[in-house]
Parts: C-alpha cells; sequence; structure tokens
C-alpha cells in the first residue's frame, strides 16, 4: 500500500539534520517564534529536532530530507 | 554550525526539559522518601505561608521562617542553574530572572493564603497571572529577564509531582474514562476547526497546525504538528497566538462559569481538562476552581480532585497521544496533501520523539507513592505518612505552579503576538465553542458521576 511506502524507520541518508540549509537550535525557535515560552517551550520533547528550512522557508523534521540537501560544512 | 542542536544518545536525556522534570521530581520525592524513612521530613525546606489574617501576623510568620525561604530559594536556584546550564541556557541571566519571580511567588502564595482571598476573589494562580501580564505589558521588562520565565519546566515538575499524590489505581480506573472522553473531543474539534479552515480557503498544513493547538494541547501541539506536516514558517506564530488568546480567556471563564454551576470541583476540572489548551493554562484554571472548595460557596469536593481530573483528562486523555497526531498528519500531508514532492517519507520515531517524557514521571511518581503508602492503616496515613511525605511535596509542587503561572503572564506580550488575521481566528474560535460545549456535556452530564468522585492521596 502507497501508505506504507511512505513511513521509513531508520535516519541514514541526506536528512535535513545534515543539511546547511537547516537550523534548529531551541534557543533561536525561541527568539523567531515570540510567544512560545508563554505557554510551550523549544526545549519541550513535543518538538523532537525539528527546525527551520532557509531554502524552502518550512519549519520541519529533522528526519526530513529533499532533493535540494547540501551537506553542512561544505 | 551555529543554530545546529544534535544531542546524541545519552545527552537526549538532559537536552529537553521534560527529562529534566522527571529527574527532579523524581529526585525531590525519592529524597523526601528516604528522610521519611529515616524518621524525619523535607517539610523544613517546603516551607510556605501559612493562613495569616493580620500584616503583623504575616511579618511574624517570615521574620520566624526566614531562613527556611532562603534556604528554599537557595535550593531552587542550584536546581533549576543547573538544568538551564545543560540544556544550553544562560545561567548568568537565569538567576536574577528566578530570584524576580521567586520573590513575586511568595508574595502571590502569601496573599492567596489571606483568611479574606476568597472574598475577593484572589485565587493565587489567577493573581499570579493577572501580576504577570500587568508587569509584562503595561510596566515592561528587559529582555534578558526572559531567562528565569520558564513556564513549561516549571509546570512538568508540578505535575511530576502531582503525580506522586494521585493513587496509580486512580489512573488505571479513571485513565479509560478520560481517553475515551478527551479523545471524543479532541477529534471533534480538530475537525471543526480543519475543515472550517479549509472551507474559508487556508491551506492544508495551517489548518491542520490549528486544528491541533485547539483540539490536542495548545502551543505545544501546534509546534508538533507544524513539524510533522512541514508547515510555512510564518504558520506556527498564527496558532501561538490564537492560542495563547483563547486560553488566557479560558483561564477565567471556565471557573468562572463552573462556579456560576456549582460544579463539584472533580467536575469542573474535568471540563477543564477537555477545554483548555495548555497544561499550564488548565492547571491555572484547575486550582484556582478547586480553591473555591469549603469556602462556602456550594461548591463540593476538594482543591485535589480539581487537579486529579483536570490532569487524567489533559495529560492522560490528550499530552500523551501527541506523538501519534503527528505521525497520522504528516502520513496524510505526504500521500495526500503533497503527491508531487520527491523523498516524502515519515519517520515512524517521531511517535516517540514527540511523546512528552514528563509523563513518564508523572506515572513513576504515582506508583512509587501508591507503594509507599500501601500497607498503612487511614489512621497512620493521617497520622504519619501525609503530614511527612505528602504534604510537603504538595507544598513544592504549589511552589512549581506559581513560578509557572507566574510566569505566563510575564512572558505573554500581546504586542508581539503574531497577527492572526480574521479567517484562523474565525477557524480557531468555531473549535473552542465546540470544545467547551461537548466538553461540558461529557465532564458534566455523562461522566460527572465519575468526576466527581476521584479519590486522591
Amino acid at each position: 500500500m502507497k501508505i506504507f511506502n511512505s513511513i521509513q524507520t531508520s535516519n541514514s541518508g541526506p536528512i535535513c539534520q545534515k543539511c546547511a540549509y537547516f537550523q534548529n537550535d531551541p534557543v533561536l525557535i525561541e527568539q523567531v517564534y515570540r510567544g512560545l515560552t508563554a505557554m510551550s517551550s523549544g526545549f519541550a520533547s513535543v518538538r523532537d529536532q525539528d527546525g527551520f528550512c532557509n531554502y524552502h522557508q518550512l519549519y520541519l523534521s529533522a528526519r526530513d530530507s529533499c532533493p535540494r540537501f547540501a551537506l553542512r560544512g561544505q | 554550525m551555529a543554530g545546529i542542536n544534535q544531542p546524541s544518545g545519552w545527552q537526549k536525556f538532559w537536552s529537553k526539559e521534560d527529562w529534566w522534570a522527571v529527574w527532579l521530581g523524581l529526585g525531590i520525592i525519592i529524597l523526601a522518601y528516604v528522610f521519611y524513612l529515616a524518621g524525619s521530613s523535607i517539610s523544613w525546606i517546603a516551607v510556605a505561608p501559612a493562613k495569616w489574617s493580620t500584616f503583623s501576623q504575616l511579618g511574624a510568620q517570615f521574620s520566624t521562617n526566614a531562613i527556611r525561604y532562603f534556604a528554599l530559594l537557595g535550593a531552587c536556584l542550584i536546581l533549576f542553574t543547573v538544568v538551564i546550564s545543560f540544556i544550553g541556557q544562560r545561567p548568568k541571566a537565569f538567576i536574577p530572572s528566578f530570584i524576580f519571580v521567586f520573590i513575586l511567588s511568595t508574595v502571590i502564595y502569601a496573599a492567596g493564603n489571606w483568611d479574606q482571598a476568597s472574598r475577593y476573589n484572589l485565587e493565587p494562580p489567577l493573581v499570579a497571572l493577572v501580576l504577570g501580564l500587568i508587569i509584562s505589558n503595561v510596566i515592561g521588562l528587559p529582555r534578558w529577564l526572559d531567562a528565569g520565565f520558564r513556564v513549561e519546566l516549571y509546570i512538568k515538575l508540578g505535575i511530576v509531582l502531582l503525580g506522586a499524590t494521585l493513587p496509580f489505581t486512580l489512573i488505571i480506573w479513571a485513565g479509560p474514562v478520560a481517553i475515551l472522553q478527551a479523545s471524543i473531543v479532541s477529534i471533534v474539534t480538530f475537525l471543526v476547526i480543519f475543515f472550517t479552515a479549509r472551507k474559508l480557503g487556508l491551506d492544508n498544513r495551517l489548518a491542520a497546525v490549528l486544528g491541533a493547538g485547539g483540539a490536542v494541547c495548545g502551543v505545544s501541539a501546534s509546534i508538533a504538528v507544524a513539524g510533522a506536516v512541514r508547515a510555512r514558517k510564518e504558520d506556527p506564530p498564527i496558532a501561538i497566538s490564537l492560542v495563547v488568546f483563547w486560553a488566557i480567556i479560558l483561564i477565567f471563564a471556565l471557573p468562572l462559569v463552573s462556579r456560576t454551576l456549582h460544579l463539584p470541583t472533580g467536575v469542573g476540572g474535568a471540563w477543564i481538562g477537555t477545554s483548555e489548551f495548555a497544561d499550564a493554562a488548565g492547571l491555572a484554571a484547575a486550582q484556582s476552581y478547586g480553591g473555591l472548595a469549603g469556602k462556602g460557596l456550594g461548591i463540593s469536593g476538594t482543591a485535589d480532585q480539581a487537579l486529579a481530573s483536570y490532569t487524567l483528562i489533559k495529560v492522560i486523555g490528550r499530552d500523551i497521544w501527541i506523538g501519534i497526531w503527528a505521525f497520522v498528519l504528516a502520513l496524510i500531508a505526504v500521500t495526500v496533501w503533497e503527491r508531487s514532492e520527491a523523498n516524502s517519507k515519515v519517520h515512524v520515531g517521531q511517535i516517540w520523539g514527540r511523546f512528552p517524557k514528563f509523563v513518564i514521571g508523572f506515572l513513576v511518581a504515582s506508583v512509587l507513592t501508591t507503594v509507599i503508602v500501601h500497607g498503612n492503616t487511614l489512621a497512620d496515613y493521617n497520622k504519619l505518612v501525609k503530614p511527612s511525605l505528602i504534604a510537603p511535596i504538595t507544598s513544592l509542587r504549589t511552589w512549581a505552579f506559581t513560578f509557572s503561572f507566574l510566569s505566563i503572564g510575564l512572558t505573554t506580550r500581546f504586542r508581539e503576538l503574531a497577527n492572526a488575521g480574521i479567517k484562523p481566528f474565525v477557524a480557531f474560535t468555531a473549535g473552542v465553542i465546540v470544545n467547551v460545549i461537548l466538553g461540558y456535556i461529557l465532564s458534566v452530564i455523562v461522566f460527572g458521576h465519575y468526576w466527581s468522585s476521584v479519590v486522591t492521596h
């Protein structure tokens, strides 16, 4: 089924967490999202390792990936 | 690289506030138990203002117990500064900020114990919130002081300590009812917000982020689902504004209506649990309502019953499912909303990754004290266990909650909240209305008999 093909269990490969366009520092998240700390936190478990994609201007999971991946540090 | 946070292995156990709430909370409970076994108690450091009627009485209390208050402040500073340092924040800013929070919290705690407090509706959670809102929005504070206003850290620690006052048998007994009730309201509310938003022309991802905020657990759910469905960067602030706005209104409205209807505290707490958004906001409302019991207002039950039923509905019924909500919505996002995107996969690990880990501490705390208390006669429990073990934990819990309620007000700067726009506001408000009405029907009419009979330690 298509839905099962959309599920992954491993973290290998070019994921956002390793991408140059990705930022997920909790302090940064709290600074950008004013009001977040009023009733949540950048350091909360629910946020997992989510962060900003500065290429696509999205807020997404560190486990995501896309064809625009650029290895950090290169 | 700047802006990257990648805890690995064991680091994950000290990089999130949730885990720190578990370590601190369980540490306090274990320490309390060790002292109890030795025939002593941590009540010396778990000092709190007692009832008073004149300023001279209050003054005498503080001068007699000054060293205890300084010891409590010192202990809090040491423990919280350790947490702040480990999670990568700034101790130099945190320390003076927390001293500010502690002093104000002491004033609020003392005000709540004035024997005329209920006559003037000086419920400590509401006083804390209003005082915080006035200070941050009217007087203004320098931004660096925010370092000590850690709403979530304090509330999660308080919830872990709250677990110590709830028998595990209660969680087993009421848990399924809480899950059933909360699930019905959450699913209906989410669908109302989502489809109203879609009807108004908002995109799927923003609709989902709004829906999660109104149906699951407020700002935390919004930010979790935003990451799961790959929301636009500007979407979360819209949900944050709406959740904060309505959450603050409901902090005052739900207890007020419950009081008018003379709902038993357990029932009022359940309604607040289904209808409030954030844990901290809901606990402020529940503690405020519970504080009205036994004050000759025709409200039956105890203060702890309001907290117990609230926590069961909100934490067990709603919070723990956030990972599943996020995973399911992420799957829908990649299979239905974003069919053309390459490499569109959803990681199943986010179900555990997003699980609010402080709930583990809450459950373990409940098991620990249930085992400790088991085997004691009621007479022994009331004479020994309650004053030496449970009461000081309850006192520290109240401190943690007060820190949190005050911090909500101090961090809510209305000028800085994003302009949500009329369409998100309408969609979200539709959900609020349905949520409150459906929550009332289930909490009061369908399951009222359950919630009015919850038993706490």
